[in-house]
């Protein structure tokens, strides 16, 4: 699955904040820009030293083949993150990439469901399917900036759209409009949109599983997705993206 | 001991012809089909694959990995298909990589060494072996075979009556004399030993005071741990006259030339190749560099 990924020395067109700790890179990288599609991952190192020693995986949010460019946002959470949110334009980051499988675009109504930066990749997603509908569920209004233009909003603490979370705007949801549904978010919050999914439309709905990784290319076994078959999917290589039904929900 | 001597880059291992010293470690590049689907194996000495136990093994639950932003702890748990599917899937898609493949193999008793090697023994895929003696030793109440230098014998020598191919024992530096396993893995017959696998370490979030690892403990690796196995490589190739292969923390030319200085035949690249599959090759282009300049 992995054997067209390239390892680019990415010039730095863009490097800024967009949001409190949510940051926006914009890389040029033409050979990996040809080839992405939503819902793949490159892998980027944060620095060209020793240290950290593995790659961040960031899904692309993203990718302009015209101009031989692909964009990132991401939550700067620890070193590795914080370590690429400081790089500046005309610096250059390696990117290993594209990898993983990513959605299967197929025609007709699209639902996307996201938590939090979960949205991250569903820019790019939404330039593939030609639109759709798209819910989400933050904790405040930080990072609101980064969704899609008319997306419906849930926050936690009430600051923006509805108080409450993304399975409550799942109310209004008729599943049978939509021919498929995406949900990208953090675990829990991926496992209550798949449980408030009536069983009928199990297999419409592709998640985008997240893994801390080793290599991102298939070969350090770090990054294992309980299967609904038994044992564990390695998420960098079977996934990110996977039809919800081949995940074992009870183990997630 | 012996004095470190200057670097010689070897031409050969076990007698195969070698383009360099460099070689992949066990459990960073699978059985090679990845990077040989990639061309990225020329400058690549030897494979090492990922341990291979009788039974498929599902592997450890998640998390599996966590980057301390200064090395890499892993808990995989020795994820694996098992012999039968090796044998039948693996191998066989093994066979192109075109470069000599190492098998690692472990397991939970000594028989289970032995039969896991006598049942490969049906492939002609491979040139080697690599015995993984880190795993708990079942019979010893859960405690590496390694860490006990009798037990290590008992494991080559079991190993040594399975199979007429050449094998490496890769030692552990966790709580053993490497130096006292070694010559006790060459007096039962070995060819070669690995110095060494990963050492012990564990992460604790202290806001919850819990391990980050089900386990507890994992395996650390991490460029900063050069020296460690620098140190290793040179008290144990001062006491056996069997060949010595380096594994940890080489990330780049001039850290191979150390390893030979100190006694090293072959070393291997692992956490370093995870996030650089071209390593060995880079290091190559560094090695062709460092000893033109002499």
């Amino acid at each position: 699955m992995n054997g067209g990924m390239m390892d680019e020395s990415a010039l730095v067109m863009e490097s800024r904040f967009v949001d409190d700790g949510i940051a926006r890179l914009v890389l040029e990288a033409p050979g990996i820009a040809a080839e992405c599609r939503p819902g793949q991952f490159a892998m980027l190192e944060p620095s060209p030293g020793a240290f950290p020693v593995t790659r961040r995986p960031l899904t692309f949010s993203g990718c302009d083949r015209s101009a031989g460019t692909v964009s990132f946002l991401f939550d700067v959470v620890g070193k590795g993150t914080s370590l690429l949110s400081e790089a500046s334009p005309g610096d250059r980051i390696r990117l290993l990439g594209p990898l993983g499988r990513g959605y299967d675009i197929t025609p007709g109504r699209w639902l996307l469901i996201a938590g939090g930066m979960g949205a991250a990749g569903f820019p790019f997603l939404l330039s593939r399917t030609g639109g759709g509908l798209v819910l989400a569920g933050m904790r405040s209004s930080r990072g609101i900036g980064c969704l899609p233009a008319g997306s419906r909003l849930a926050t936690e603490d009430g600051s923006a759209g509805v108080r409450g979370l993304v399975t409550d705007l799942l109310v209004d949801i008729d599943w049978d409009a939509f021919d498929s549904v995406a949900v990208c978010g953090p675990a829990p919050m991926m496992k209550a949109v798949v449980l408030a999914a009536p069983r009928s439309a199990a297999h419409r709905i592709q998640v985008s599983m997240e893994s801390g990784m080793g290599c991102g290319w298939g070969v350090c076994g770090g990054c294992p997705v309980p299967s609904s078959g038994g044992g564990y999917l390695s998420c960098c290589r079977d996934g990110p993206v996977f039809r919800a039904d081949c995940i074992d929900w009870e183990r997630v | 001991m012996k004095a470190p001597g200057r670097p010689s880059i070897p031409a050969s291992f076990w007698g195969i012809p070698i383009p360099g010293p460099v070689a992949l470690a066990s459990g960073t590049c699978g059985f090679g089909i990845e990077l040989a689907e990639m061309n990225l194996l020329d400058d690549v000495a030897f494979v090492f694959s990922k341990a291979v136990t009788p039974e498929p093994r599902d592997g450890n639950e998640p998390p599996r990995i966590y980057d301390t932003g200064m090395g890499l702890l892993n808990s995989i748990g020795l994820a694996n298909p098992g012999i039968e599917k090796v044998l039948s899937d693996v191998l066989p898609r093994a066979a192109s990589i075109g470069r000599p493949l190492v098998i690692n193999v472990a397991g939970a008793t000594v028989e289970e060494f032995a039969r896991t090697v006598s049942a490969l023994e049906a492939s002609g895929v491979h040139a080697g072996y690599e015995v993984n003696v880190s795993c708990p030793n079942v019979e010893a109440g859960g405690m590496a075979f390694g860490v006990d230098p009798s037990e290590v014998g008992r494991v080559t020598r079991a190993v040594r009556r399975e199979t007429d191919r050449p094998f490496a024992v890769k030692l552990t530096p966790n709580g053993g004399d490497m130096v006292r396993a070694a010559q006790e893995a060459e007096a039962a017959g070995a060819d070669a030993v690995t110095v060494c696998n990963t050492f012990l370490g564990m992460k604790i979030d202290w806001r919850t005071g819990t391990p980050v690892f089900r386990r507890g403990v994992a395996g650390y690796s991490s460029p900063a741990l050069l020296p460690l196995v620098v140190a290793g490589v040179w008290q144990v190739s001062s006491a056996v006259g069997i060949p010595v292969i380096a594994s940890g923390g080489v990330r780049e030319a001039s850290d191979v030339l150390e390893l030979l200085s100190a006694g090293a035949s072959l070393v291997q690249v692992g956490t370093g190749v995870l996030r650089r599959p071209s390593l060995p090759s880079e290091i190559a282009a560094g090695l062709r560099e460092l000893l033109c300049e002499d």
